[in-house]
């Protein structure tokens, strides 16, 4: 054989060379792993990747097991992982937001972890909600990676200045105290809702029906939210009433996004605010926010049936099909899954971090006992008030296979009737129509 | 076999001359990657239109034939999608077209800074269509926007308006942001038409004693034949496909205010994960698009 060189290059030189190539590859931690079978594929999203790669540093060290970890933005990651689980790319371990589950369960995308009996003692920790949350068809998908609850918050100034002590308690006093701020000038517009069309509309939505002691449906799915007791047309007409009728809500509000609506919220425009709980460490920084210190936190005002639930949201670590069908591949993955969801080193670590360094929340009770946590919360909260509002926390009851076809023309009906197109109770007629419809085809 | 594959070689060789058989070797790549990366997903999408196919139920995924096209057309979004593309587009098309006549007149004048006019003009043809989105979102916001700003001081307003949350606003302010992108491409198109009008018509016209507005009326506009259909079926196809100010500044919203047709079919196929009645949607869009063409080019090519 002759090379380009046209030096001769025979048999013998192919077999060294192929030697020297094998154990170069080997004498690398990674292909070594990979070639022993001991590699984990991790995906998640673009969020805390300094801290994922920390901790995945930290993992392999104490396990010898070795991690390829790849992540995408999250206004791409369904689509990318579709892709990727319909063209069979290796996958082991994965975020998973608590709405992707039934579709990606039923796809037999992801797995239960149920079977790993040291990842579920961990459920005992957990709020409720957040196993819940993980939980389709009586199965337990994941550990979490982190949650967080609709809070309703207040500026305390604002209050104050209206002559009020306290925050309102119910919905009926959250129009009261506002007609008078708008009485006295404080605001054009008390209350900040964000209700345009993106993925929060349906966590403002879910929050308001679960206070009014509502749902969109019953313990069997079927839909109750076109019923008149179901809570959601309550809500809805407390809305439109809001927005045409008080004027205490924006009619912008309907182009208004939780990005927006934070940042209005942040320069001191309303007085009271229905935003992710973990927005009250931005509220409460002076450099982010006009209304700094005067941010507060109060239990989500309760319906005349209702009381002071709110709704909370999972994203969680789930395991692959493919890898919970080799033994060998789900054990390495339940590990990880331990390790960034259960405990490290004896404690929530992950989770600890996550919350110390970005603000996002925890779904194990025992942090809440935490010292650092507890002073890092009262930097800007209320700890007992917060813990309090996530014990109140429940899943959302429309994820199902069909959620992300039914919420398009959910959230087109609640706008048309705060636009004026059609009567609450018209509006989610349609939206109990599509429902049933969806359900019935599925 | 070799007798039949020599015969084919036979006939190729008569049928076609020595150049003519070097330029389909020359062409024959292009032909080849142009079949692979347009022509098969073509075929394909259609093929897949044929099918219930949703990725979430990648085991269940039944041949329907013309199921999805019946069940779009009896689906009352998707008229309320196709009536919102079609107000856009004639909305948008028409204030292109006038918008790019007047900037063509005046860049085909001679008058101090016209280079520099031009190049201002160009600006938003060199955005990109996001990065605009972005802009109008920023210059649409009720709260803090430049719009409600500008409109504020200068005493139009004595409070801030709600832009793209009223539905009788959204469409126009969409087509608005849609319009200040595409007039640069469409001045030059037109502007190229005007350059190439022979000054032999106006002579004669002038020398017939035609003013000014005879002149515009009878020897411009219709000389700008060609452009006017290249500048209005580009911008229809454009208009009628368009997605990014949709998806940046309503998604659809408020309501079905602005839910376009490429809304709808982004919401099928990628949201919803339906790729057969997505396919089947664009298709439609496809064949519209199409139609809209061939009308155009029916009425405006008469004469060119």
């Amino acid at each position: 054989m002759k090379t380009g060189l046209g030096r001769a290059f025979g048999r013998r030189e192919f077999l060294k060379a192929s030697a020297l190539v094998g154990g170069a590859a080997l004498a690398l931690p990674g292909v070594a792993a990979r070639a022993a079978g001991s590699n984990i594929n991790l995906q998640t999203w673009s969020a805390a990747v300094d801290l994922v790669k920390s901790h995945v540093a930290a993992f392999e060290k104490a396990t010898g097991l070795t991690v390829d970890y790849a992540n995408a933005p999250w206004a791409q990651y369904p689509d990318a992982m579709v892709t990727k689980f319909a063209g069979g790319a290796p996958l082991d371990v994965l975020w998973v937001s608590d709405g992707w589950l039934p579709q990606w369960a039923d796809a037999n995308w992801i797995a239960p972890i149920d079977g790993f009996d040291n990842l579920m003692a961990y459920n005992g920790d957990a709020e409720p909600f957040c196993t819940d949350s993980m939980t389709y068809n009586g199965r337990q998908y994941g550990l979490t990676y982190y949650t967080d609850y609709m809070g309703f918050l207040y500026d305390a100034d604002k209050l104050s200045a209206a002559g009020f002590s306290a925050p309102p308690t119910s919905w009926d006093e959250v129009v009261e105290q506002s007609l008078v701020m708008k009485q006295k000038g404080l605001s054009d517009f008390p209350l900040m809702l964000a209700l345009a069309k993106e993925s929060w509309l349906i966590e403002f939505m879910s929050a308001m029906v679960f206070s009014q002691g509502g749902a969109f449906t019953d313990d069997k799915g079927n839909s109750i939210m076109q019923e008149a007791k179901g809570g959601a047309l309550t809500t809805l007409q407390w809305i439109v009433d809001a927005v045409n009728k008080h004027k205490i809500v924006s009619s912008a509000c309907l182009e208004t996004g939780e990005l927006n609506g934070l940042k209005a919220f942040a320069a001191g425009n309303h007085a009271f605010a229905l935003l992710p709980k973990y927005r009250l460490a931005m509220l409460n920084d002076p450099a982010q926010s006009k209304i700094a210190g005067r941010a507060k936190q109060a239990l989500m005002p309760q319906g005349k049936d209702g009381s002071h639930a709110t709704v909370g949201w999972m994203r969680f670590h789930g395991m692959s099909t493919q890898a919970a069908a080799d033994k060998a591949r789900a054990e390495n993955a339940a590990k990880l899954i331990e390790w960034f969801g259960g405990k490290a080193d004896g404690e929530y670590k992950f989770q600890k971090l996550l919350f110390l360094d970005l603000g996002s929340s925890f779904g194990v009770k025992p942090l809440f006992q935490d010292a650092d946590v507890r002073a890092a919360y009262n930097k800007y909260g209320d700890v007992e008030l917060i813990q309090k509002q996530q014990a109140l926390a429940r899943k959302k009851d429309v994820i199902t296979p069909w959620f992300g076809d039914w919420n398009e023309v959910n959230g087109s009906a609640w706008q048309s009737a705060v636009l004026g197109n059609a009567s609450a109770a018209d509006a989610l007629k349609k939206s109990g129509k599509e429902w049933d419809d969806l359900k019935s085809q599925s | 076999m070799s007798n039949t594959a020599g015969g084919i070689g036979a006939k190729v060789m008569r049928r076609f001359t020595y150049d003519d058989r070097t330029a389909l070797v020359f062409i024959a790549p292009v032909m080849a990657v142009l079949a692979l990366v347009a022509v098969f997903p073509i075929g394909y999408s259609f093929y897949i239109s044929l099918f219930q196919i949703k990725l979430t139920r990648p085991n269940r995924t039944p041949f329907v034939w013309l199921d999805n096209y019946i069940q779009l057309f009896g689906d009352d979004l998707f008229w309320t999608a196709v009536l919102r593309t079609v107000t856009f587009t004639v909305m948008s098309v028409t204030a292109i077209t006038v918008l790019a006549l007047l900037a063509a007149l005046l860049l085909n004048e001679k008058f101090p800074g016209r280079r520099l006019v031009s190049t201002i003009l160009l600006v938003p043809w060199a955005i990109p269509y996001v990065a605009d989105a972005l802009m109008w979102k920023w210059i649409y916001d009720s709260g803090y926007g430049a719009l409600n700003g500008l409109l504020y001081q200068l005493g139009f307003i004595d409070k801030y308006v709600v832009w793209l949350g009223d539905q009788q606003k959204t469409l126009p302010l969409i087509a608005n942001a849609f319009v200040w992108k595409e007039v640069p491409l469409a001045t030059i198109l037109l502007l190229v038409s005007l350059k190439s009008i022979p000054q032999d018509l106006y002579n004669a016209a002038r020398v017939d004693g035609a003013p000014l507005l005879q002149r515009f009326l009878h020897v411009t506009l219709p000389s700008m034949r060609t452009g006017f259909m290249l500048v209005i079926l580009y911008e229809t196809m454009i208009a009628i496909r368009h997605f990014d100010l949709f998806f940046v500044l309503t998604e659809g919203g408020p309501g079905t205010a602005s839910h376009v047709l490429s809304w709808e079919i982004y919401i099928e196929t990628f949201r919803n994960l339906s790729f057969g009645s997505g396919a089947a949607m664009s298709y439609v869009l496809a064949l519209v698009t199409f139609a809209l063409a061939y009308f155009v080019i029916k009425i405006l090519g008469r004469s060119v």
